[in-house]
C-alpha cells in the first residue's frame, strides 16, 4: 500500500455528488479568513482507480452514515481516522506546489486548482488511511431479519437484499450500477459468502446462513490472530488476562515498560486504527488504548522495541539490557502458571473474534454468532478455559492471601486508632475526674437511688415567675 | 456588695456539710433580708431550701441583690479551716466571680483569708407555697437520724404512717420486716426530748430512705427536726437555725410500686 498524499482538492473532485466547496482561494500576501472546511489528509491505497469514490454507507455495526472509499475494481476501503489526543494538539502544514501530481487519484485534479491551493496551515491534525474492508459487512445488516428463523429465510434475489436497506444509504444503490456491474458482482460474490445459494434460471438466489457466517468472521479473526494482536490489544486482552498471580512473594511493583515499539506491523496498525475510527461507540478503554498507541507512534524517540512475548511483557523490564534483565527477573517472579502457547493462540482468536464481532458485526448478530463459536467443532477452546477457571482460582487464593496481607495493614490502621480511642477516653476521663472533683460523695451516691415512683419537684411547686 | 459576718460560724460550716451531698452546686442568693438558697438534686425529687436571715449576721450588709454561685465541695475544703470559734465573714462584690471568706480567731491574732473561684448556675426557682399539712412531727433530730439509718439497714425506702396513736416508720426488706413506733412524749425536764404529733387526719406515705438519711446530715445543726406529712405532696423535713433562719427539705413521695 503506497502512501499517497491527497488534499482536500483530491478528495472534493472524487465526490462525483459533491456539493461542498473547496479550498479557498485568496492572495498569497492577504490573510485568507479560516475556512469552514478545512482541507483534510487521506492517504489512498495506491491500487485504487480513478473511479474510486467516497461514499456515505451505513456502518455495519452502528447503522450509522458513514464514509468509505469503494472502488469499482479493489473493493471497499473504510477510513481509520488518527488523531492526536485532545490534550497533546498538533497541525498540519500543507504545501502542494502546482506540478505535484500526488499520486494516482491526484491525477484527475486540475493543475490550477492545485496551483491556487497554495499552503496550508491546519489545526485538526487527522490523518484519514483508507484501509480496505471486507464488503461482506456493509451488506450483512441487509441480510438479517432477526425474526425469521434460519430454516424460515426465504430465498430471495440480491436485489431484494439490497433494496432493504436502499432507503438509508442510497449510495448503495448507486455504487451497485457502477463500472458495468463489477461493484454488483463483488457484493454478490461476498454475499455467497455467507449465505445458502440456489441457482434459479440465470439468476441465483440466496439465504443467509448464520453458520457460514461464523465459519467466515472465524477464519478472519484465525488471519487476524496468526501474529500477535495490535500491541495495545496484545496486553490488554491477551497478556493481562491470562497472567497469573505470583505466588510467594509478598508485594510486586509491575512497572509496565513504557517504550514504544516505533514500527508496527501495518496490518497491525490497520486493525488498531480501525477501532479507533469505527464509530464512537466504543469501549473507553480500547479508545484510549488506541489514542495512546497513536502518541506512541508520532512520538519520534522510540525507544527499544519489546517483543510481545506473553512472559516478558508482564515482567518489569527497566534497562536496556532487555534479554538478560527479563530472564533473571522471570526467574525470580515465577507466576503459578504460565500461558502455554495454544492457550496464547486460542486466547487471540477468541479476542480476534470477539473484536470483529463487535466493531462490524450488526449487535443482534453477536450473541449468536459467539453462541456458534463455541458449537464450532473445528475449534476447540477447552483448553483455554480450562485454563482461564484455573488461573481464576489461583487469583482467589492470591487475593485471600493478600487479604489476609491487608489484615496486617489493618491491624496497624487499628493501632493508630487505638491510641486515638485511648487518647479519647483519657480525656474523658479527665473530664469526669474534673467533674466529679466538685461532686461529694454523697451526691455519688444518690444518683444511684432509684428513684421509679418519685414525682419531680416540678410538679409539685410550680415555677417562680 | 456584700459584707456578712456571722460569730456561729459552725452554723455555715453545717448547713454547708448538710447540703452538699445533696446538691453539687446551687446560688447562694442574698438580698438586704438575708442569704437565701434553693436547690434540688440531681434527679430532681428532692429540694433543699435554706434561708439565713440578716439577723443572724452581725453586722449584714447587702445593697443589692446577688447570687453566688458556689460550688459545694469546693466551698467545704474551704471551711474546712475554719475552727470552732472563729468568726467568719463574707464579702463579695455586686457582680462578683470570687467570694471572699475571711475566718478571724476571736481568741489568738490570726486571720486567714480566702478567695472562693464562683461560677455562673443557671438555676430555675420553684415557688413553694405554705402548706396546711395533715400530719406534724416535732422530734429530737438524732432521734430521727437513728431511725432511718436503722431502717435503712433494712430496706430502701420507708412508710411513714401518722396516725393519732402516733408515727409509725416500717419497712420491709429481703431479710425481712421493721418498724419503730413513736408515740407524744413529754419530757418537762428535757424539753428537747419531746415527740409533738399533732394530726388533723391520718397520712401513710413511702419515701426512699437514702434521701432521708441525706437529709439528716443536717442533723448537727439543731437538737429539734420538724417532719410534715400530707398525703400526696412533698415530705418537709425543717431543721431550725439560729432564730427564724431554717433549712428545710423536701422529698418526693414514692407512689404506685411499694415493693
Amino acid at each position: 500500500m503506497a502512501r499517497t498524499r491527497a488534499s482536500k482538492g483530491n478528495d472534493a473532485a472524487k465526490k462525483g455528488d459533491s456539493s461542498t466547496t473547496t479550498s479557498t482561494s485568496k492572495s498569497k500576501y492577504t490573510l485568507s479568513p479560516p475556512s469552514n472546511s478545512p482541507p483534510k489528509i487521506f492517504i489512498l491505497p495506491k491500487k485504487a482507480t480513478n473511479e474510486a469514490r467516497i461514499v456515505s454507507l451505513l456502518h455495519p455495526r452502528y447503522a450509522t452514515p458513514t464514509r468509505y472509499l469503494v472502488c469499482p475494481e479493489t473493493g471497499f476501503y473504510e477510513f481509520t481516522r488518527i488523531a492526536a489526543p485532545k490534550s497533546t494538539p498538533r497541525s498540519w502544514l500543507i504545501q502542494t506546489n502546482g506540478h505535484e501530481t500526488s499520486g494516482v487519484d491526484a491525477e484527475t485534479t486540475s493543475s490550477e486548482r492545485d496551483a491556487s491551493f497554495g499552503t496550508y496551515v491546519t489545526s485538526g491534525a487527522e490523518l484519514f488511511v483508507a484501509t480496505p474492508i471486507d464488503p461482506l459487512f456493509l451488506i450483512l445488516p441487509t441480510l438479517i431479519d432477526p425474526d425469521a428463523k434460519s430454516e424460515k429465510r426465504r430465498y430471495v434475489s440480491s436485489d431484494d437484499h439490497f433494496d432493504r436497506i436502499q432507503e438509508e444509504s442510497p449510495h448503495l444503490w448507486e455504487i451497485l450500477r457502477w463500472g458495468e456491474g463489477r461493484v454488483r458482482r463483488l457484493l454478490e460474490a461476498r454475499l455467497g459468502a455467507v449465505c445458502d445459494t440456489v441457482e434459479a434460471g440465470d439468476e441465483s438466489v440466496f439465504r443467509f446462513s448464520e453458520d457460514k457466517l461464523v465459519t467466515e468472521v472465524l477464519s478472519k479473526a484465525r488471519r487476524m490472530s496468526t501474529q500477535p494482536l495490535p500491541r495495545s490489544m496484545e496486553e490488554k486482552f491477551v497478556v493481562k488476562p491470562l497472567e497469573a498471580p505470583v505466588l510467594g512473594l509478598k508485594r510486586q511493583v509491575i512497572t509496565t515498560t513504557t517504550t514504544t515499539t516505533s514500527t508496527e506491523a501495518p496490518a497491525e496498525t490497520t486493525q488498531d486504527d480501525s477501532s479507533n475510527s469505527a464509530s464512537a461507540n466504543r469501549t473507553p478503554g480500547s479508545k484510549a488504548e488506541a489514542s495512546e498507541s497513536q502518541s506512541s507512534v508520532s512520538s519520534t524517540g522510540s525507544g527499544t522495541s519489546l517483543t510481545s512475548e506473553a512472559s516478558t511483557a508482564a515482567t518489569p523490564v527497566t534497562s536496556s539490557d532487555v534479554e538478560a534483565d527479563s530472564a533473571a527477573l522471570a526467574e525470580a517472579l515465577r507466576p503459578a502458571i504460565v500461558a502455554s502457547a495454544e492457550v496464547i493462540s486460542l486466547q487471540r482468536l477468541r479476542i480476534a473474534f470477539n473484536f470483529l464481532c463487535s466493531s462490524y458485526v450488526p449487535a443482534s448478530l453477536v450473541t449468536l454468532l459467539q453462541a456458534k463459536l463455541s458449537a464450532q467443532p473445528e475449534v476447540n477452546f477447552a483448553p483455554l478455559d480450562n485454563y482461564i477457571s484455573e488461573l481464576n482460582r489461583l487469583k482467589h487464593e492470591a487475593a485471600a492471601a493478600r487479604s489476609a496481607g491487608d489484615f496486617a495493614r489493618k491491624r496497624m490502621l487499628d493501632d493508630e486508632e487505638l491510641a486515638e480511642r485511648a487518647e479519647k477516653k483519657r480525656k474523658k476521663e479527665e473530664e469526669d475526674k474534673r467533674k466529679k472533683a466538685g461532686e461529694s460523695r454523697g451526691v455519688r451516691e444518690l444518683k444511684k437511688v432509684n428513684t421509679a415512683g418519685m414525682k419531680k419537684m416540678s410538679d409539685f411547686f410550680k415555677k417562680k415567675t | 456588695m456584700l459584707e456578712a459576718r456571722l460569730s456561729q460560724s459552725m452554723v455555715l460550716k453545717k448547713v454547708v456539710d448538710a447540703i452538699k451531698d445533696l446538691v453539687q452546686d446551687c446560688n447562694f442568693d442574698c438580698n438586704d433580708s438575708g442569704i437565701a438558697l434553693q436547690a434540688m438534686d440531681n434527679s430532681h425529687v428532692a429540694l433543699v431550701s435554706m434561708l439565713l436571715k440578716a439577723e443572724s449576721f452581725e453586722p449584714y450588709r447587702c445593697d443589692r441583690n446577688i447570687a453566688l454561685g458556689v460550688n459545694l465541695t469546693s466551698l467545704t475544703k474551704v471551711l474546712r479551716a475554719l475552727q470552732n470559734d472563729d468568726l467568719v465573714t463574707l464579702k463579695a462584690e455586686d457582680a462578683p466571680d470570687s467570694l471572699n471568706i475571711t475566718f478571724e480567731s476571736s481568741t489568738a491574732d490570726r486571720i486567714s483569708e480566702y478567695d472562693l473561684k464562683l461560677m455562673d448556675i443557671d438555676q430555675e426557682h420553684l415557688g413553694i407555697p405554705d402548706t396546711e399539712y395533715a400530719a406534724t412531727v416535732t422530734m429530737p433530730s438524732s432521734e430521727f437520724k437513728r431511725i432511718c439509718t436503722d431502717l435503712q439497714a433494712m430496706s430502701e425506702s420507708v412508710t411513714i404512717e401518722a396516725t393519732k396513736d402516733g408515727i409509725k416508720f416500717s419497712c420491709a426488706g429481703d431479710i425481712g420486716n421493721g418498724a419503730v413506733t413513736l408515740r407524744n412524749y413529754q419530757n418537762v425536764e428535757k424539753e428537747h426530748l419531746n415527740v409533738d404529733i399533732e394530726l388533723t387526719e391520718p397520712v401513710s406515705l413511702t419515701f426512699s430512705l437514702k434521701y432521708l438519711v441525706n437529709f439528716c446530715k443536717a442533723q448537727p445543726l439543731s437538737d429539734r427536726v420538724k417532719i410534715c406529712l400530707s398525703n400526696e405532696v412533698p415530705l418537709l423535713v425543717e431543721y431550725l437555725i439560729t432564730g427564724t433562719s431554717f433549712l428545710r427539705f423536701y422529698l418526693a413521695p414514692k407512689i404506685g410500686d411499694e415493693e
